[in-house]
C-alpha cells in the first residue's frame, strides 16, 4: 500500500513537473529577429515551380534509387579510403578554388588555398592526404556562383536542374563555367579520356551524398512540402556560402543540394 | 570618465560572457539527456520517442516558434484552430528533432563557441559532432525566459530548422488559401507517418 501511494507521489510530482514546465515553454515569445531572417525570405522567386517541381520528382526517384543505396554503401567503406577519395576530389578542385578566390579579391585564401594544393598533390600523394590540414592550411570553398554574386549578380529565379538538383539562374551559370574552366576535365578530354569527367562527377555526387544520408532522410521524412523544404535549405546553404560564414575547420553540408563538381 | 567607461565595458562582457557559459551549461545537460534516452536499448522505440517529445515540450519554445512560422494566417485562424495547431506543431518538432538527433546519438560531440547576442538576447551555442569523415556545426539558439532557458531554433549546417519549416509551411498555406484549419489537416497525417517511421 505504501509502495502504491509513494508510486502516485512520485506520479503527481512527475506529471506536475511536465506540465508546469511544458506551460512555462507557451509563454516564450519569438519574432522575426530570434531567427536573423525577415519576413520577405519566405517568398523565394520561383516563377517555374510547376515545372520545378516534376523534376525534383524525378531528381528524388533517382536519388532514393540509385544515389542513397550507392552513398550507404560507399560510406560501408573504411574511413581512410572515404577520407581519401574525399581529399583526392577536394584536391582537382583546389586550382578552380583559387581562380575564384582571386576574382573575389581574396589574395590571402588564394595563396593559402595554392599552398594547400601544392603540399597535398606533393606530399599529401596527389591529394589523396590532407596534409595541409595538418600544418593549419585549411580548406575554404569558393564557386563562380559566389563570385557572381559578389559581383552583385542577383540569384534569378529558382531552377531545380536534372540529375544536378537545386539552383537558381546565376548559380546555373556559375556551374556552367566550372564545366567549362575546369583544367582536369579539359586535360581529361584532350588526352582522349572524356569518360574521366563522368566517373569524377559521379564520384564526387556519391561521396557529398555519402555524407548527408541522415539529414536528408530526416528533411524527406518530416516535411509537410519537401519541395519547399529543400528550396529553402539550398537557399539558406548558398547564402552562407556567399558570406563565407562557414570558413572554417568544418565541412560546410548542404543539407540537399549535392555538389557534383 | 574614461576609467568609468572602462569598467563598466568590463562588467558588460563578463556579465555577457556569464550568460553564455551558463546557457552552454545547461544546453549540455539537456543534450546529454536526450543522447542518453536514444542509447540506452533497453527502452522501447514508443517509451523514447515519449520521453524525447517531453524533453522536448519542456525545453523548446514550441509555441511561439509555431507561431512564428504560421506567419500571417495564424492571425485569421480562430481559437481553437490555434491550439489544435500549436499541438500538432509541437509533435512535428518533436518528430523532427528526434529525427535528427537519430542520426547522430552515436557520434561525440562537443560544445565549442558560446555567444549571447546582446541586442537580441539570444544566445547561439555551437555544437560540433565528430565522425570518421569530417565535422558538422551545429547551432542551438537559446532564449532566456523568466529565469530559464528554452531553445528557439536548430541549425544544422547553416540551414536554420525554424526558417525551413516556415517556408515549408508558407507554401503549404498559400495552397490552401491561407487556412491553418486545412493545413492541420496535413500536419495531423505528417505526423503520423513520421511517427510510424520513428517507432519503427
Amino acid at each position: 500500500m505504501i509502495n502504491i501511494k509513494s508510486l502516485l507521489i512520485i506520479f503527481f510530482i512527475v506529471f506536475i513537473n511536465f506540465s508546469v514546465l511544458s506551460d512555462e515553454s507557451d509563454t516564450v515569445t519569438t519574432t522575426s529577429s530570434d531567427f536573423e531572417t525577415t519576413y520577405n525570405e519566405d517568398e523565394i522567386f520561383d516563377p517555374i515551380e510547376p515545372i520545378n517541381r516534376v523534376i525534383f520528382g524525378f531528381n528524388n526517384m533517382a536519388d532514393k534509387i540509385i544515389l542513397e543505396p550507392a552513398a550507404k554503401g560507399y560510406r560501408k567503406l573504411p574511413s581512410p579510403i572515404q577520407s581519401g577519395v574525399n581529399n583526392f576530389l577536394s584536391n582537382l578542385r583546389a586550382p578552380l578554388v583559387v581562380v575564384n578566390q582571386l576574382l573575389q579579391g581574396q589574395g590571402k585564401n588564394a595563396a593559402e588555398t595554392t599552398g594547400r594544393f601544392v603540399v597535398n598533390t606533393t606530399a599529401g600523394v596527389l591529394g589523396l592526404v590532407d596534409v595541409a590540414d595538418k600544418i593549419g592550411l585549411e580548406e575554404k570553398e569558393e564557386d563562380y556562383g559566389q563570385t557572381l554574386a559578389t559581383w552583385g549578380v542577383g540569384d534569378g529565379f529558382y531552377i531545380v536542374l536534372p540529375i544536378f538538383g537545386p539552383s537558381n539562374l546565376r548559380d546555373s551559370g556559375g556551374l556552367f563555367l566550372t564545366y567549362a574552366t575546369d583544367p582536369f576535365n579539359a586535360y581529361a578530354v584532350r588526352e582522349g579520356e572524356g569518360w574521366v569527367v563522368p566517373l569524377r562527377t559521379a564520384t564526387n555526387a556519391v561521396d557529398k551524398r555519402s555524407k548527408i544520408i541522415d539529414e536528408v532522410n530526416a528533411l524527406r521524412n518530416n516535411s509537410v512540402d519537401y519541395y519547399a523544404a529543400v528550396r529553402s535549405s539550398y537557399y539558406q546553404n548558398r547564402k552562407a556560402a556567399i558570406l563565407n560564414i562557414d570558413d572554417s575547420e568544418l565541412t560546410p553540408l548542404p543539407l540537399i543540394s549535392v555538389e557534383f563538381e | 570618465m574614461n576609467f568609468l567607461y572602462k569598467i563598466f565595458f568590463i562588467f558588460l562582457l563578463n556579465a555577457t560572457s556569464l550568460l553564455a557559459d551558463e546557457a552552454s551549461d545547461w544546453l549540455k545537460k539537456e543534450i546529454d539527456t536526450i543522447l542518453d534516452v536514444h542509447r540506452d536499448t533497453s527502452i522501447s522505440k514508443v517509451d523514447r520517442f515519449n520521453l524525447i517529445e517531453d524533453s522536448i515540450n519542456n525545453n523548446f519554445a514550441g509555441a511561439g516558434i509555431s507561431k512564428f512560422v504560421a506567419g500571417k494566417s495564424w492571425f485569421s485562424a480562430s481559437k481553437e484552430t490555434k491550439k489544435e495547431y500549436v499541438k500538432l506543431f509541437k509533435r512535428h518538432l518533436a518528430l523532427n528533432i528526434t529525427s535528427i538527433m537519430q542520426g547522430y546519438s552515436d557520434q561525440e560531440y562537443e560544445l565549442i563557441n558560446s555567444k549571447y547576442d546582446e541586442k537580441t538576447k539570444v544566445n547561439m551555442i555551437e555544437m560540433e559532432i565528430h565522425n570518421d569523415t569530417g565535422n558538422i556545426l551545429v547551432t542551438w539558439r537559446v532564449k532566456k525566459s523568466k529565469d530559464r532557458y528554452f531553445v528557439i531554433d536548430l541549425i544544422v549546417a547553416d540551414i536554420s530548422l525554424v526558417v525551413t519549416k516556415r517556408s515549408e509551411f508558407h507554401s503549404m498555406l498559400k495552397k490552401v488559401d491561407q487556412k491553418l484549419n486545412e493545413l492541420n489537416d496535413v500536419l495531423r497525417l505528417q505526423n503520423e507517418s513520421s511517427y510510424s517511421i520513428i517507432i519503427n
